[in-house]
């Protein structure tokens, strides 16, 4: 690819120290428009900072992220939500108190400055989707921990975003429910060439998902390419996947 | 407002409901007498006051304990342009409204990183020495003297009154309920259940939480203008804690966070305590109790006993 290639998402050597932990080290990454890419490494690689970095959670040490090209340097969280960056959070946060539909729409309302349709009509369309009817008018804090998950997905999906950054979407839940997640990712992915990265630890969904995988170890981007490449790594199999992929 | 938002079915249902309970309040005059319409006018006040502390503690999670405090703002300001400059009432409750969103705005701001407890305690301070300067200016603001404040009415009766603020309760529960089923509403609630969350959907949280803390301190100055033209003589005991501690028992009794507790809270408590009143302290002492207890059980008070009416009463809708 050119030099003036205008990525997604780029990271430039970001780091950020917690007390004496030094959670990221320089870490560079571009990620190109429409691409989904896997993120992956072993428990207290930095990835779940990483995350928090390029969504405005922690403000880095040092380095800069770029979304198409626009830094967001000194920006809060909601300015970033706002440029088209949606997330989900590894622990599921929901709004407890707040229905399924209700989550939904406030989802909707949010950004409803990206978005022309109707909100009440976008969210039964949603509750269709997700097969969540039955629970449109329950609490989100009385859902499993399956239905929580996808309805923070969904929430991602009421306004299209440009960029998603997902922290372990399909971690503890059912295959069911793993396949309409999927399904969601590879639909808004095609139809409007959104870019995402995906943590996860599920070898076969990132195979299945992302032609390009990044390892992180020890705070570093350790390797990068297609998952195949890298699990015949050395270092990546003693550090992480423990044998060589089947 | 964005043209991709409309009001859900819900709103239209609430201002019918609060539409039919003013016509119902409207005929009281015909049964009740001149002391009970007096009481049921204070009811009102309270309603409002309870209602607008309910938006913001209740919905938005900013548990203040100034929401008296703004009131007194209101009332002080209209009756101070009356009483130095001779400004007649249309000007004073105006300016007493406004004056009471700049401070809600002011004080909104600089409590915004503090959660529960220290916001409590900042805003109660704020309350504190807003009762210390009516007290010790007393040049300007006649202090424990008492400022007289022109009535709004020639007539002695308690009618107009009764009338002015059956209305004014209306319109102000009209409002606050088209907020909350506004996106603004929806912004609200999501801070209080998770603000990390809110902030990550794209919600500027810093400018909801100041907004209804403004809103709010503005629908109280309100009320409490209205009231200095209703009672006819302020003073700083308007900022009394025992004050603030009342508008909390009513939304907890009646449904702390619930549109309704606030609404059906306030005027059983006001006319409980009227005639608890010659106990003394010990008034407060019981309600404060009862507080405690339904602080530790539920949260929603006696608006969850009327919740599954509510439901059944619309349920033709959903067929």
């Amino acid at each position: 690819m050119s030099s003036g290639q205008v990525w997604a998402l780029e990271t430039q050597g970001l780091r950020k120290r917690f007390g004496g932990l030094l959670a990221t080290n320089d870490v560079s990454l571009t990620v190109a428009p429409g691409e989904i890419r896997g993120l992956i490494g072993p428990n207290g690689a930095g990835k779940t900072t990483l995350v928090n970095l390029v969504t405005g959670v922690h403000a880095p040490d040092a380095g800069d992220v770029r979304l198409a090209g626009k830094s967001l340097q000194g920006l809060g969280m909601h300015q970033i939500a706002r440029l088209g960056l949606v997330r989900s959070f590894q622990v599921t946060r929901l709004f407890g108190n707040m229905t399924v539909r209700e989550n939904l729409l406030t989802s909707f309302l949010a950004r409803r400055s990206l978005h022309s349709g109707d909100g009440l009509a976008l969210t039964d369309s949603m509750i269709e989707l997700t097969k969540l009817g039955r629970l449109a008018d329950t609490q989100a804090k009385k859902l499993s921990g399956g239905q929580r998950a996808l309805l923070q997905m969904a929430c991602g999906f009421m306004v299209p975003g440009t960029c998603y950054v997902l922290d372990e979407p399909f971690s503890g839940i059912n295959p069911v429910i793993k396949d309409s997640i999927i399904d969601m990712i590879v639909d808004v992915n095609r139809r409007h060439g959104a870019t995402f990265l995906i943590v996860s630890h599920e070898m076969s969904i990132v195979r299945r998902l992302c032609p390009q995988v990044t390892v992180m170890m020890e705070g570093r981007v350790a390797a990068q390419g297609s998952l195949d490449e890298v699990a015949r790594l050395p270092e990546v199999i003693a550090g992480y996947l423990g044998k060589a992929l089947e | 407002m964005s043209a991709s938002f409309r009001f859900p079915p819900s709103f239209h249902r609430s201002v019918i409901a609060i539409l039919v309970t003013v016509a119902l309040f409207a005929l009281a005059p015909l049964v009740a007498g001149d002391f009970a319409l007096h009481v049921l006018t204070i009811g009102f006040y309270y309603v409002i006051l309870a209602s607008s502390w309910n938006l913001l503690a209740g919905y938005t999670g900013q548990f203040s304990l100034a929401h008296h405090a703004f009131a007194a703002v209101g009332a002080y300001t209209s009756g101070l342009l009356g009483y130095h400059l001779g400004a007649p009432a249309w000007i004073g409750i105006p300016a007493g409204v406004v004056l009471a969103a700049l401070f809600g705005l002011v004080l909104g701001r600089l409590v915004l990183r503090m959660r529960a407890i220290y916001l409590a305690i900042a805003t109660w301070a704020f309350a504190e020495t807003v009762h210390i300067y009516l007290t010790a200016d007393y040049q300007f603001t006649r202090g424990e003297l008492g400022l007289s404040v022109k009535p709004l009415y020639s007539t002695i009766g308690p009618l107009p009154y009764y009338f002015t603020f059956l209305a004014l309760a209306a319109v102000v529960l009209i409002g606050l309920r088209a907020l909350i089923d506004s996106p603004l509403g929806y912004f609200m609630r999501a801070i209080k259940d998770n603000e990390l969350r809110a902030k990550s959907l794209g919600i500027d949280t810093t400018r909801v939480k100041i907004a209804v803390f403004s809103i709010s301190s503005a629908v109280a100055g309100l009320a409490g203008a209205f009231y200095g033209h209703f009672i006819g003589l302020l003073s700083p005991q308007m900022i009394d804690f025992s004050e603030m501690a009342k508008i909390v028992i009513m939304v907890v009794i009646g449904g702390f966070g619930t549109f309704l507790g606030p609404v059906i809270g306030a005027a059983p408590v006001q006319i409980v305590m009227t005639y608890l009143q010659k106990y003394g302290e010990w008034n407060l002492a019981v309600f404060a109790l009862i507080v405690i207890v339904l602080m530790r059980f539920s949260m929603e008070g006696l608006a969850s006993l009327f919740a599954p009416v509510w439901r059944r009463l619309w349920a033709r809708d959903h067929g």
